[in-house]
């Protein structure tokens, strides 16, 4: 039997005492734990939504930080539109009907113009073209994949693809039919679309994001501009010579575009970025916002001291827990004092009954620290589903803060000793003879 | 004549008392304990018993004076020293036997061993018990024994490290008349058996009348003959 085993048994020696504080402690940890895994994940949606294949976003003057969050995680209230003269600036001259070069083409690699507004149940509506699935990737940069079935073709107004989570939650396959309803989930019904194509899980909003082509989602009520009084809407011709006619250019309106920026010749690309940034929002008509920036931002201001709001809150609870080390040893101190008092009769040194208390103290630390960990990843793996239905993040029993989490168990042990030092001390100093021998 | 395993010479220990003033507690010429020797040390409340064992076993060390211990005098050596000292040479029984409670007879015995300079050996553990006729309580612990079979594992956990010498501290003092001759017939047959010293510090005539040699404290310890007056 060596310190540890003696230290082990006075643990089993006092099994509800013992027991009580190592629960506090793995509370107090799994609290901690579970703020910290959370609190990752929520950063880690954010950056996974800041990297979705491109830079930039173009949209209606107003908060950045509401073009980004509305665009890129689907949450937050459009600002307002763009014309579509404006997103006609960014096509090459080989996708415009005037076949001329737009004002920022040279600076574009891809423009993707997105329109919002509607609701399929409790999930966004996008209106896009091909493009979205077809130019775009993923955060990862790879090519998006589907599940079963495929991208939507331009000609096909009726269509669209949906997400994993949507799928998952509404139980959409392909060649279902959905109508999207107008500005709220109880708002007016549109003409169903049908779902073409149902998109691989990829762990960032667009889980989450019902993608409709945006011919069809021109021609419901409420969506087209309406006209100055005496114009007259030009009639387009049907894109494949059948189905309705799309809506007239004067009539469309964007209320974002994704860029994906374009390498000038002997210019890094950022610096093209930058350039092309500075000169939309120096125009009257729109600004540019680079999500990353954005997203850095968000993170920094509000995330990051919300987290250390969370993190000093649960550090307390841990540190209460640990006052309850203090607490129980104090309280159990008189039985240990002549249990100390018999071991140095024995022959143990005041550094052997020391050492007795601090691996006391640090066993029980452990012990509640490994299970508070054990009970946070849990807590985390029981409200994973609701963490990947609403921040759109793989939340599970693994995942993990490694550089917060690593540091946690040192920082209980060091916690566990300093508790533990107070009646460690009274027990390095017992008085052997006032504890055994009889009078005399 | 053997050699002796304690010896005191000139010892003398004093203690301040609230006010101030000083008290002597013992004023020992010389005090030796043989080796395999089995003695009683008849002492009334206030001779000095306690603190004589103290100094003994090295927990308290004297203001003067040598105590030798197997040839090593424990008042020149500090503190860390004299409890090893006191691991590997001293065997001690205690009034009430002072079992630790939360562990078993077996690990009672194990805990004594581990603060020795040898490493713990259950075999050896296991086969003290076995010879005070415990082989079977292994694993039960104080509260699940009776008054005798602590008796039983306090000897025991008094042989762990092979001791020179057993300090045994009023072992009679608590139990009915019935354990106390067990007690003395134990430890006395026992130490005996592996060529230990035996000191009974007792204030029972009846005890100390079974021991071969018997020495009054107030006899040697000119400290209590002065508070005896």
């Amino acid at each position: 039997m060596n310190l540890l085993g003696i230290a082990w048994r006075n643990i089993r020696q006092r099994p509800l005492t013992s027991g009580l504080t190592a629960l506090s402690l793995a509370l107090g940890v799994a609290l901690v734990v579970a703020t910290l895994v959370t609190g990752s994940l929520v950063q880690r949606a954010f950056e996974s939504g800041s990297g979705l294949g491109y830079n930039m976003i173009v949209g209606a003057k107003g908060s950045p930080l509401q073009l980004v969050l509305n665009t890129v995680y689907l949450i937050s209230r459009p600002i307002e539109n763009v014309g579509w003269d404006f997103y006609q600036e960014f096509l090459p001259a080989a996708r415009r009907a005037d076949g001329i070069d737009g004002k920022y083409a040279a600076s574009t690699g891809v423009a993707v113009p997105t329109c919002m507004g509607d609701y399929y149940r409790s999930f966004r509506v996008v209106g896009t073209n091909a493009d979205f699935f077809g130019r775009l990737t993923r955060g990862d940069g790879e090519p998006f994949r589907f599940t079963s079935g495929e991208n939507f073709r331009d000609a096909d107004f009726f269509a669209g693809v949906i997400g994993a989570t949507v799928a998952e939650t509404l139980g959409l396959k392909v060649g279902d039919p959905f109508s999207p309803t107008h500005g709220a989930d109880d708002g007016k019904v549109h003409d169903p679309f049908k779902v073409v194509g149902i998109l691989e899980r990829t762990w960032t909003p667009i889980d989450r994001g019902v993608f409709v082509n945006m011919e069809g989602f021109y021609l419901q009520d409420g969506h087209a501009k309406p006209l100055p009084d005496g114009v007259e809407p030009e009639v387009s011709q049907a894109l494949a010579g059948e189905g309705p006619a799309p809506l007239s250019a004067a009539q469309r309106e964007v209320t974002a575009i994704l860029l994906e920026t374009a390498s000038l010749p002997g210019l890094p690309p950022e610096l093209t970025a930058m350039g092309l940034r500075t000169a939309i929002n120096e125009g009257g008509e729109a600004q540019a916002a680079l999500p990353v920036a954005e997203i850095r931002q968000l993170l920094d201001l509000f995330v990051r001291p919300l987290e250390l709001v969370l993190l000093l809150v649960t550090g307390l609870v841990v540190l209460v827990s640990a006052l309850g080390i203090l607490i129980s040893m104090v309280g159990s101190s008189l039985e240990r004092s002549r249990d100390v008092a018999i071991m140095r009769a024995l022959g143990a040194r005041r550094g052997h009954v020391l050492a007795t208390v601090l691996i006391e103290a640090v066993l029980l630390a452990v012990g509640g620290g490994l299970a508070g960990w054990v009970l946070g990843h849990a807590i985390v793996a029981a409200i994973g589903p609701w963490i990947a239905a609403n921040a759109g993040v793989r939340a599970g029993f693994f995942s993990s803060a490694p550089a917060a989490e690593a540091l946690l168990v040192p920082f209980l042990v060091l916690l566990a000793i300093a508790a533990a030092l107070l009646p460690a001390l009274a027990a390095y100093r017992t008085d052997v003879s006032r504890w055994l021998h009889g009078p005399g | 004549m053997p050699p002796p395993v304690i010896q005191l010479e000139k010892v003398r220990k004093s203690f301040a008392m609230p006010g101030g003033e000083r008290v002597d507690v013992l004023d020992i010429d010389t005090f030796a304990v043989a080796s395999g020797e089995h003695l009683a040390l008849e002492g009334q409340s206030g001779s000095g018993k306690s603190t004589l064992l103290n100094v003994i076993s090295g927990i308290t060390r004297p203001d003067a004076g040598r105590v030798v211990v197997d040839g090593i005098d424990l008042a020149r050596l500090d503190e860390a020293r004299r409890d090893r000292v006191r691991a590997d040479k001293l065997g001690m029984v205690f009034q009430s036997f002072n079992l630790l409670p939360g562990f078993t007879a077996l690990e009672n015995v194990l805990v004594a061993m581990a603060f020795g300079s040898g490493r713990p050996d259950r075999a050896r553990a296991m086969a003290l018990l076995a010879a005070v006729d415990l082989g079977h309580r292994l694993h039960h612990r104080p509260a699940e024994l009776s008054t005798g079979q602590q008796q039983r594992v306090a000897v025991a956990r008094a042989l762990a490290n092979r001791p020179r010498v057993v300090l045994a501290d009023e072992p009679t003092a608590s139990i009915d008349a019935a354990h106390q001759q067990q007690v003395i017939d134990l430890l006395r047959t026992t130490c005996t058996e592996h060529g230990v010293a035996l000191v009974v510090v007792t204030h029972a005539p009846e005890v100390s009348a079974q021991f071969p040699r018997r020495l009054r404290l107030e006899d040697f310890n000119r400290a209590a003959a002065v508070h005896q007056r």
